[in-house]
């Protein structure tokens, strides 16, 4: 069936399997590789994406359940020019390692600050909790969302 | 001031956190289909009959392959560690499945979802048969056997003998016994195990994209079971997204291959969470009799370990779980003479292979389990047991009884550092006053040796014969025409860093900063230079890789300065590298820029001195020096440089839930020279974290059948932010004569100590109760019935 929805602010009508999962359809058709594909089960969140700025699993959502929708991925919330804020203090922090898990946090902090603008570390731990990474032990992904947290206090 | 030894940031982080990353998925060559695989259902189980006609007429279906037609279109996989008896294994399954999962047919297809619903045409006829889970009763001759033809489920057993074992427990106070358990579990990289083939009629060469750790081993597979010159094999590593030792599986390449050969088009299998879980690779676990011989003063006369190993069906690296805790069997301590009873046992459950550290955190478990005991029942605190048995500074280098060489290292320093960050005399008031308000809180130390880079020497133990042996890799650094430096390694990571630690190595090396050395992403055989040793494991970069990049950097150091020395008509001792450019020291104006030499090399080349070869590459191979043969008494350092770390923690256990938090986990470690500091940071902190995964949360549990119950997340379970502290790191570094810049490996670290730290813990937590902890993990569930069984 033909969907529309709007991608990172880009209007797009597809014809869509309504078997494609929105992971896939980010992934293989629009080329959007930057959302990743862990677990398949809705359980490890490297898909995170937002749905009309909620956090959703792509891999758990159909492409077409999404019609009307605004989905934002990593692409989206990357500059044109440089890095976000939240992006620097990844890295800046080395909040990451293989960096398989890293755009879905940064889509999952990103959330979290729109929310919360100023989080504890407990809250940050506690949002944070909804994604796995295998590299890190999430420590410094910590230091890196409190860091861009208080760049922007 | 260098840039070795600096916390800079990842350059790497720039593409990962945009999500500009090229992992293997993100990969599409043209034309491309897509492979999906039935799996044996059963952990056991004869194939009556295999039908694949209706998959092959389903329209998107471009080619199947059954593991019969595997079995005549190429040749078997050849083993890292040969049986005793030959034993032939294919891509696929031929005619039996040997656990539940193991793929026995494969599909490609236009796309994943069409291949998916191929493989459900299939029709399969099976014949289920008895499936050997215990490998205990596999050693005693009464499970099932896997191949009839090795007439055993056993593949390795002996007994090696270091010193006077009989004589230290003769003399002995004292005699602690006791028996552990080890679950499987991993590390379960984010990003699972895939693979792109393709296929040239016109030259009959392959080419692979891969995430696969080890290419040269890979490689060398490859060539041989398709029965093509290795010249043929092409293989490129883009990105990988978390390796840990789980990232091997030649057999999937070989299916891609074959699908692709007989489509005529190149073929992606990616494994899906379920598949990666069941079938891709997990620690072995098993079970390990440990017998300490030890005096009342607590010194420590004699070990004596007996240890199973479940292997599943690992046909390709057998009795590597045993054969590497000979590295670290006698932990820190200074115990004269050891013995080691080693079992490999086949069993129908997933291949067990490399897991970060294998076989090292059962061996460090077992040992500082046995330390804990050992100080409750002789009254002494546990650090100071400890304290009274390591090797010392003095003692460096020492030799293990099994022939392992600590180099350097002051282990009494790191714990001593340790107790000091954990606060460890004011944390035992703490917890008494809390014990004292009916709160379980416990205190748990584990230390441990850190061994790097595999000898693989060492497998001459198992197999009676040397093939390969040593730790090498190699490197190249080339100063490209435009005056740009570009280095590559033969070693792909998988979070490591190394483009930029490999670029802070070369920038010191050439007097550059590291923004100014492009280091090639992951591997390609066609322009990296490698080794069979090749790849990313045993915790080898710090120990062996670093020589392969500091050895190149330095022949084009040399070439530079002869260079530049002719066309400055100076003398090469006068010279220096700085800012990108080579001068005569003294005199700024006296100057050439590396583009410009880069010109003399590449294009003005009769402006090069007499007889200097043109261009401005070098490559270079270096093999660490401690690695040696096996000798007479069986002795071999199958592992060569060595860390250390101390871990305490404190945790609390809610009587209520039987849950474990904890609350305080301090690690001190010493790596030598960290090469960055803050990518050190990262992997202790990573880790450590596996290792209170293993401790509390993973593990993969089979039933009676075979049947694997832990194979999603939902079931098997990973530690989140929650479940991980805030781990607070210290830091000692002893750097190691043994290797070029002085660092050790780091990589493993955590996850050795870390299951016998929180284990330690938690049995404090519960003294009272008189529980001892001898298996992971500790369920909330395992701690209820303990309270339940004292109230």
């Amino acid at each position: 069936m033909v969907s529309r929805l709007t991608v990172n602010g880009e209007p797009v009508e597809r014809e869509i399997d309504v078997r494609r999962s929105l992971s896939d359809f980010l992934r293989e058709d629009l080329g959007l590789t930057g959302t990743h594909v862990g677990c398949e089960h809705g359980v490890c969140g490297a898909c995170t994406v937002l749905v009309d700025g909620q956090s959703a699993r792509a891999c758990l959502l159909l492409a077409v359940q999404c019609e009307g929708a605004a989905v934002t991925t990593i692409e989206g919330l990357t500059p044109a020019e440089g890095l976000s804020p939240l992006q620097e203090a990844f890295r800046a922090c080395h909040g990451l390692q293989c960096g398989f898990c890293t755009p879905g946090m940064i889509v999952l902090a990103h959330e979290l600050l729109a929310l919360n603008p100023a989080p504890t570390a407990d809250e940050i731990r506690e949002a944070l909790s909804a994604n796995l990474c295998m590299c890190t032990g999430y420590v410094m992904i910590v230091r890196a969302v409190a860091q861009a947290a208080a760049a922007r206090a | 001031m260098s840039w070795v030894g600096r916390a800079i940031p990842l350059k790497e982080a720039a593409r990962l956190v945009a999500g500009r990353g090229r992992f293997l998925d993100d990969l599409a060559p043209g034309r491309l289909l897509h492979a999906a695989m039935l799996r044996s259902p059963h952990a056991h189980a004869r194939i009556v009959a295999l039908d694949v006609s209706a998959a092959a007429a389903l329209p998107g279906v471009t080619a199947v392959l059954t593991g019969a037609e595997a079995a005549r279109l190429s040749r078997p996989i050849r083993p890292l560690i040969p049986t005793a008896v030959p034993v032939h294994d294919w891509c696929l399954a031929v005619d039996r499945a040997r656990y539940v999962g193991e793929p026995v047919a494969a599909v490609a297809a236009v796309d994943r979802a069409t291949a998916e619903d191929a493989v459900d045409l299939i029709r399969v006829e099976w014949e289920p048969l008895p499936a050997a889970v215990d490998a205990e009763a596999g050693a005693r001759g009464e499970a099932p056997l896997l191949y009839p033809d090795l007439g055993t489920n056993v593949l390795w057993h002996d007994t090696l003998t270091y010193g006077d074992v009989d004589g230290g427990f003769a003399r002995a106070d004292g005699v602690l016994q006791e028996r552990f358990e080890f679950s499987r579990y991993a590390s379960t990289p984010l990003e699972t195990f895939g693979c792109i083939a393709a296929w040239d009629a016109g030259t009959d060469a392959y080419t692979f994209w891969t995430n696969d750790q080890r290419p040269g081993l890979t490689m060398a597979i490859l060539a041989e079971s398709l029965g093509v010159p290795q010249p043929r094999i092409q293989l490129t590593c883009p990105d990988i997204g978390g390796g840990f030792g789980n990232k091997r599986r030649p057999a999937y390449l070989l299916v891609c291959a074959l699908l692709a050969r007989r489509a005529g088009r190149p073929v992606k299998y990616v494994e899906d969470r379920r598949e990666n879980l069941s079938a891709l690779m997990q620690a072995a676990g098993g079970v390990m009799d440990l017998a300490l011989a030890y005096r009342v003063d607590g010194t420590l006369l004699a070990l004596s370990i007996r240890d199973v190993t479940d292997e599943g069906k690992n046909l390709i690296s057998p009795a590597q779980h045993n054969l590497i805790k000979l590295g670290n069997i006698a932990n820190g301590y200074r115990i004269p003479a050891v013995r080691y009873e080693a079992w490999s046992v086949l069993t129908n459950k997933c291949p067990s292979g490399a897991n970060r550290g294998i076989g090292k955190p059962f061996m460090c478990f077992a040992m500082e389990r046995a330390m804990a005991l050992l100080a409750r029942r002789l009254g002494l605190d546990p650090a100071e047991l400890r304290l009274r048995n390591y090797v010392t500074a003095a003692e460096m280098p020492y030799t293990t009884p099994p022939g392992a060489a600590y180099d350097s290292g002051d282990y009494p320093a790191t714990l001593r550092a340790a107790l000091e960050r954990f606060d460890y005399a004011g944390r035992r008031r703490e917890q008494a006053a809390a014990r004292a308000s009916g709160r379980l809180l416990g205190i748990g130390i584990a230390t441990s040796v850190e061994p790097a880079g595999t000898n693989l020497a060492s497998y001459e133990i198992i197999t009676g014969r040397r093939a390969a042996s040593g730790s090498a890799e190699a490197a190249m650094v080339r100063v490209e025409p435009d005056g740009r430096v570009r280095a590559a390694l033969g070693d792909p990571p998988s979070g490591q860093g190394y483009e930029t630690v490999v670029a802070q190595i070369v920038a010191d090396e050439l007097g550059l900063s590291p923004e100014q050395v492009d280091v090639a992403r992951g591997f390609d055989s066609a322009s990296t230079p490698w080794l069979y040793l090749s790849g990313n494991y045993s915790n080898k970069f710090s120990v062996t890789d670093t020589g392969a990049v500091v050895g190149a950097a330095r022949r084009v150091r040399e070439k530079l300065l002869r260079i530049a020395a002719h066309r400055l008509e100076a003398d090469a001792a006068d010279l220096e590298l700085r800012d990108g450019a080579v001068g005569v020291r003294g005199m700024p104006a006296r100057v050439l820029t590396l583009r410009e030499l880069a010109r003399t090399a590449y294009a003005d080349v009769l402006g090069l001195p007499p007889g200097e070869e043109p261009g401005l590459e070098a490559r270079h191979a270096h093999q660490n020096p401690l690695a040696r043969p096996m000798d007479a008494e069986r002795r071999v350092p199958s592992q060569l440089v060595f860390a250390n770390a101390a871990h305490v923690c404190l945790v609390e256990v809610d009587p209520g839930t039987g849950g474990v938090k904890i609350l305080a986990y301090v690690v001190v470690h010493d790596c030598g020279r960290e090469l960055n500091p803050l990518i050190v940071e990262g992997m202790v902190h990573g880790s450590t974290a596996h290792g209170i995964g293993a401790a509390l949360l993973e593990a993969f549990r089979y039933d009676a059948e075979g049947q694997l119950l832990t194979s999603t997340f939902m079931d098997y379970l990973k530690p989140t932010a929650l479940d991980i502290p805030d781990i607070d790191v210290g830091r000692l570094e002893h750097p190691s004569p043994f290797t070029p810049l002085g660092a050790k490996g780091v990589g493993e670290g955590g996850a050795i100590p870390g299951p016998a730290a929180v284990a330690n813990a938690v049995e404090d937590a519960l003294s009272a109760h008189g529980v001892t902890v001898r298996a992971l993990p500790i369920t909330p569930e395992q701690v209820w019935r303990w309270l339940e069984r004292t109230p």
